[in-house]
C-alpha cells in the first residue's frame, strides 16, 4: 500500500513541491469524498481551502500509525468544512456512510501515465482551433486566472468561451473512447 | 459579475468546473457565482465534469498536476 505520509516530514518542513506530490495522490480521493455535498456547497471552494488548510497543519500533525494519516486528516477537514458551510446556511446535513476514515482507500500517486498523456495530446492536437486555445489557456493559467480574464485575452465573450471549452472537452473525450480509454475510469 | 455566463446552464456548468476560484478579504477560497444560479442537478453535473477535468489535466502536467493543484500550490507560494 502506498502510503503518503512519507513525505509528511518534507511537507512539515515547509517543502512546496513534496506538497505537490502529496496533491497529486490525494487530490481525488478527497474529492470523491465530497461528492454528497455537491449539490448543497461548491465543492471545488472548499477543496482548495481543504488542502490550504491542510499545509498549514501538516507541521502539527502527528500520525496515528495507519498508513496515510495526512490524507484522511484532510477528508475530515474537508467534510467540517461541508458541514460549516451547512450550518451557516441553516441547510440540513447530508447522510453519507461512505465517509468513514477506517476504509479510505489510498489511492496512487497521480505520476503522469505515459500512454494516457500521448492520448490525450494526440487528442487535444486533433482539436479545432478555438476549442484549442481555450482548453490551452485555462491549462497555462493553472486555476489562477478567472475565465472572463482567459476569454479577453483571447479576443472572445465568456459564453463563446466557455461553449468552445464544452467542444473542447466533449471531443477530447470522443477521442478517447476512440482509443478505449474512458476518463470516468481513471476516478480514484 | 464575474464568473458568472448569464443564464446558460451549459455554460453555467463549465464555469463551476473550472478550478478559478475568487478569494475573500480574509483570503479565503469565495464559491464561484455559478453555483447560486445552479439547481442540483446542475451543481452535480459541474462536479462530474471537474472530477474527469483533472484527471486529464494531471494526465497532461509532467508532475501530475491538475488545476486545482496548481492553484493551490500557487497560492502556497504567494503567487495565487
Amino acid at each position: 500500500m502506498l502510503d503518503l505520509d512519507a513525505l509528511l516530514p518534507a511537507i512539515a518542513a515547509g517543502d512546496a513541491d513534496a506538497f505537490g506530490r502529496f496533491l497529486a495522490g490525494a487530490e481525488g480521493r478527497v474529492r470523491a469524498s465530497l461528492r454528497p455535498y455537491a449539490t448543497r456547497v461548491d465543492t471545488e471552494a472548499v477543496l482548495q481551502e481543504t488542502l490550504l488548510r491542510v499545509w498549514q497543519v501538516a507541521p502539527r500533525h502527528a500520525p496515528d500509525g495507519r498508513p496515510n494519516s495526512l490524507l484522511r486528516l484532510a477528508i475530515r477537514i474537508g467534510r467540517n468544512l461541508c458541514i460549516d458551510d451547512l450550518r451557516r446556511a441553516r441547510l440540513a446535513p447530508v447522510e453519507t456512510d461512505d465517509l468513514d476514515e477506517a476504509h479510505i482507500d489510498p489511492v496512487e500517486p497521480r505520476a503522469p501515465d505515459p500512454l494516457l498523456r500521448k492520448l490525450i495530446a494526440d487528442c487535444h492536437e486533433k482539436l479545432p482551433d478555438k476549442p484549442a486555445e481555450v482548453l490551452a489557456a485555462r491549462l497555462a493559467s493553472g486555476g489562477t486566472e478567472p475565465d472572463e480574464t482567459l476569454a479577453e485575452r483571447l479576443g472572445m465573450r465568456i459564453n463563446t468561451f466557455l461553449q468552445n471549452f464544452t467542444r473542447a472537452r466533449k471531443m477530447l473525450a470522443e477521442c478517447l473512447e476512440k482509443h478505449h480509454v474512458d476518463l470516468s475510469v481513471e476516478l480514484r | 459579475m464575474s464568473g458568472n455566463p448569464g443564464d446558460d446552464r451549459d455554460a453555467l456548468i463549465e464555469a463551476l468546473a473550472s478550478a478559478y476560484r475568487a478569494r475573500g478579504a480574509l483570503g479565503e477560497v469565495r464559491t464561484h457565482p455559478a453555483f447560486h444560479d445552479l439547481d442540483d442537478a446542475g451543481r452535480a453535473e459541474a462536479f462530474e465534469v471537474a472530477h474527469k477535468q483533472r484527471v486529464m489535466e494531471a494526465a497532461l502536467h509532467p508532475e501530475g498536476l491538475s488545476t486545482t493543484a496548481r492553484a493551490v500550490l500557487a497560492r502556497i507560494r504567494g503567487g495565487g
